[in-house]
C-alpha cells in the first residue's frame, strides 16, 4: 500500500522544520576488513548467521551460494570478495555473520566480518561520500558519518544489488537520498523511503515511552501495524503513553496474564518429542506474575506424565516475583484440564504443594543466568520485545547455548528469532513456537 | 535467588543489628549485581551448603567496622576499640556469623536445609570481590556508624 503523497510531505516539512537534530535515521553497523560500515536498518530485514549454504557452480565470485531461509531460496553474498577485500579464512563448518536485506526488487543475504550494532543518527550528520574513498566503488555509496568518534560507510542496498548496479541513474546523486528536504515537491519514489522514517520516530517513541524495541523480533508485526496505524491516523505520531499503548495492543500475545486455555496444553505437547532422561527443564525468563511459569509446567506434565518438570523462573520486579509462589488464579480461567494441581486456599483457587515444588521462583536478571542447566524448553512471550536490542543479541546467544537441540523456545505471537538459522518453526495456531535444529 | 530465601536474610539481618547495636536500622533497595563489586574495606565471609551453594558476604569501611565493633563492645560492658585489632575483628566475625545463623535457622523451618561453613574474615584496600556464575543479592544497610552491604549469592544445585 502506498502511503498518501500530500501526508508524507506534510509529516517531512514539520520534521525537518521541527525536530531538525531528532535522530532520525538508524543503520546496522558491521565491519569489512576492518572498517566500519552501515546500512538503513529499513532494508535489514534479519541480522543471521549463515553456515552450510549450497554453492552454485559458475556464478560471480562473490556469490557464495544459496541459502534456505525458512523455506524461501535466496542468494549469499560476500561483501568482501565483491568489494575485493581480504577474506578470512574459516573452517567449512564455521557460521559467518551476515545480514540479510530487503532490496527493491528481492531479498539477498550478505556476509561481512561481524555485526557491530544499531546506531541512530540525524540524517542531517550524513555527508556525501568523497570521491577518493577506495575500498568500494563510490556509486555504492549514500554517504558518510561520524558517530562515537567512528566514521561510518553508508552503503546503499538497492544500489549494491540491482541488477547492473553499474547503469544506476546518474541522476540520483547521493546526496539526494539523505537529505530530507531536497525533494519535498515533487513526489518521486524515494520518498517510500521517506515514508520508513515516519516508522523510525514511532520506533523512537514506543522505545522511550514503553521500553518496546522494533527490531528483528518483531519487524515484520511492527511493518504491518505501521501501515494500518497511517491509513487509520494519516500518518499521526505518537506523542504519549497512551498512544504508544493504542499502537501495541495488537502485539500483546493472547492469553498473558492469565493460565493458558486448555487448547495451549495440547500445543505443547504436539511441538515436542519425549526427551531422553527423567527431568525436563524449562526456562521462564521475566516471569512476572507467574502465570506463564504455572501454563507451562501444567502443559510439561500433561504431555510427559512420567517426567519430573523443573520449571526455572525469574524476574526483577521483586514485588511481584515475590507473590508468584502464592498466586491466586479466578475460577473461570481454570480450564478442567488443571483441576488435578487445584486446590481452594484461603484467598482462593491455588496450585497444590505439589504442583509448586515444580517452579523454582528466582528474583534474578534473566541476562546473568549463567549457571542454569540445559533447558527443553525455554517460555518469553512479549519478553525480548521490551529489552534493547543488544539485550536481545545477548538474549539469542545465550538461548542458543542454553536450549537443547530439538528443544523449544516460544516467544509472542508478533515475535520471531533475530537470528532465523538454529530454529524451525512448528506449525501451531494457538502458540509461536520454534524448535532448535538437531 | 530463590525467592523464598530473600526475606529470611533481609529479616535477620535487620533483627540482629538492630538487638546487638540497639539503634536505628534501616533497609535500602534491594538489588541484583553479576559484575565484580569493589569491597569497602573489611568483608567477613560465611560460606552455604547443603540446598544451595553459595557464601553470604558482609562487606562494610574500616571505619563502620570500627564504631560497629565497639559499639557490640560496649553493649557487653568491654572497652571500646579504636583500631581493627583482633578483637574487633572476632567482633565483626561473630556478627556476620549471627545474621547468616539465624537466617538459616528461619530457612531450616521452611524446609531448606543449609549448613554454614565457619566465617572468615578480610582486610585490605582496594579489593574486589566477583562470582562470574553467580548472580548476587545487595542489602544495603544503613546504621548511624555507616553503612554495612550484605551480599547474598546463593544458587541452587543442579
Amino acid at each position: 500500500m502506498m502511503a498518501d503523497p500530500t501526508v508524507l510531505e506534510k509529516i517531512e516539512r514539520d520534521v525537518a522544520a521541527t525536530q531538525a537534530r531528532i535522530l532520525d535515521y538508524k543503520m546496522v553497523t558491521f565491519t569489512l576488513a576492518g572498517k566500519d560500515y552501515g546500512i538503513d536498518i529499513m532494508s535489514v530485514k534479519e541480522i543471521a548467521k549463515f553456515a552450510n549454504f549450497t554453492y552454485v557452480p559458475n556464478t560471480a565470485p562473490f556469490v557464495r551460494g544459496v541459502y534456505n531461509l525458512r523455506g524461501d531460496i535466496i542468494s549469499i553474498i560476500d561483501l568482501r570478495l565483491m568489494f575485493n577485500l581480504p577474506v578470512p579464512q574459516k573452517t567449512a563448518d564455521t557460521a559467518e555473520n551476515g545480514l540479510i536485506l530487503r532490496t527493491e526488487s528481492n531479498v539477498v543475504g550478505v556476509i561481512v566480518d561481524s555485526i557491530d550494532k544499531v546506531v541512530s543518527i540525524s540524517s542531517e550528520a550524513i555527508q556525501p561520500p568523497h570521491p577518493i574513498f577506495g575500498d568500494i566503488n563510490i556509486k555504492y555509496i549514500s554517504g558518510v558519518v561520524e558517530h562515537d568518534d567512528r566514521l561510518y560507510i553508508i552503503l546503499d542496498a538497492d544500489r549494491v544489488f540491482v541488477k547492473g548496479a553499474e547503469k544506476a541513474d546518474p541522476s540520483r546523486v547521493p546526496a539526494e537520498i539523505v537529505d530530507p528536504r531536497a525533494n519535498d515537491r515533487v513526489f518521486q519514489p524515494e520518498q517510500v523511503h521517506e515514508s520508513y522514517r515516519v516508522g523510525d520516530f514511532i520506533e523512537q517513541e514506543l522505545f522511550t515511552l514503553k521500553g518496546f524495541t522494533v527490531s528483528p523480533v518483531n519487524r515484520l508485526w511492527f511493518l504491518n501495524r505501521l501501515q494500518e496505524w497511517k491509513t487509520k491516523y494519516e500518518g499521526a505520531q505518537i506523542t504519549d503513553a497512551e498512544a504508544a499503548q493504542e499502537f501495541l495492543t495488537t502485539f500483546t500475545s493472547r492469553n498473558r496474564e492469565r493460565l493458558w486455555p486448555a487448547a495451549y496444553l495440547d500445543s505443547i505437547r504436539s511441538s515436542m518429542k519425549e526427551p531422553d532422561g527423567t527431568l525436563i527443564n524449562v526456562w521462564a525468563p521475566d516471569c512476572g506474575a507467574g502465570y506463564e511459569a504455572y501454563s507451562i509446567a501444567c502443559a510439561m506434565k500433561r504431555a510427559f506424565v512420567h517426567k519430573q518438570i523443573k520449571v526455572w523462573a525469574s524476574d526483577t520486579d521483586l514485588m511481584r516475583i515475590s507473590s508468584a509462589p502464592n498466586l491466586v488464579f479466578t475460577q473461570s480461567e481454570i480450564a478442567e484440564e488443571y483441576d488435578e494441581w487445584i486446590v481452594q486456599g484461603k484467598n482462593g483457587p491455588t496450585c497444590s504443594n505439589d504442583f509448586k515444588e515444580m517452579i523454582l521462583f528466582e528474583y534474578s536478571d534473566a541476562l546473568h543466568s549463567t549457571s542454569l542447566p540445559k533447558m527443553h524448553a525455554v517460555v518469553m512471550r512479549d519478553v525480548l520485545s521490551f529489552l534493547d536490542e543488544q539485550q536481545q543479541n545477548r538474549f539469542f546467544s545465550l538461548l542458543e547455548e542454553m536450549i537443547r537441540p530439538e528443544g523449544i523456545l516460544i516467544l509472542g505471537d508478533n515475535e520471531q528469532p533475530v537470528d532465523s538459522a538454529s530454529w524451525v518453526e512448528v506449525d501451531d495456531t494457538n502458540l509461536t513456537i520454534f524448535r532448535k535444529r538437531a | 535467588m530463590r525467592v523464598e530465601y530473600i526475606n529470611p536474610f533481609v529479616e535477620s539481618a535487620y533483627n540482629v543489628l538492630k538487638e546487638v547495636l540497639q539503634c536505628e536500622v534501616n533497609r535500602g533497595e534491594l538489588s541484583l549485581k553479576s559484575t565484580s563489586m569493589p569491597v569497602l574495606g573489611v568483608a567477613a565471609i560465611v560460606g552455604l551448603a547443603g540446598d544451595v551453594e553459595g557464601r553470604v558476604l558482609f562487606d562494610m569501611s574500616r571505619d563502620t567496622a570500627i564504631k560497629v565493633a565497639s559499639a557490640m563492645l560496649e553493649s557487653m560492658d568491654m572497652e571500646a576499640i579504636t583500631e581493627l585489632n583482633d578483637m574487633g575483628r572476632a567482633t565483626i566475625t561473630e556478627l556476620a556469623n549471627m545474621i547468616t545463623g539465624q537466617a538459616v535457622t528461619k530457612l531450616h523451618n521452611l524446609n531448606f536445609k543449609f549448613d554454614l561453613t565457619p566465617p572468615a574474615i578480610f582486610t585490605g584496600d582496594n579489593m574486589e570481590v566477583s562470582n562470574p556464575d553467580v548472580e548476587a543479592l545487595i542489602v544495603p544497610i544503613e546504621l548511624p556508624m555507616g553503612k554495612i552491604e550484605i551480599n547474598v549469592a546463593v544458587r541452587e544445585r543442579t
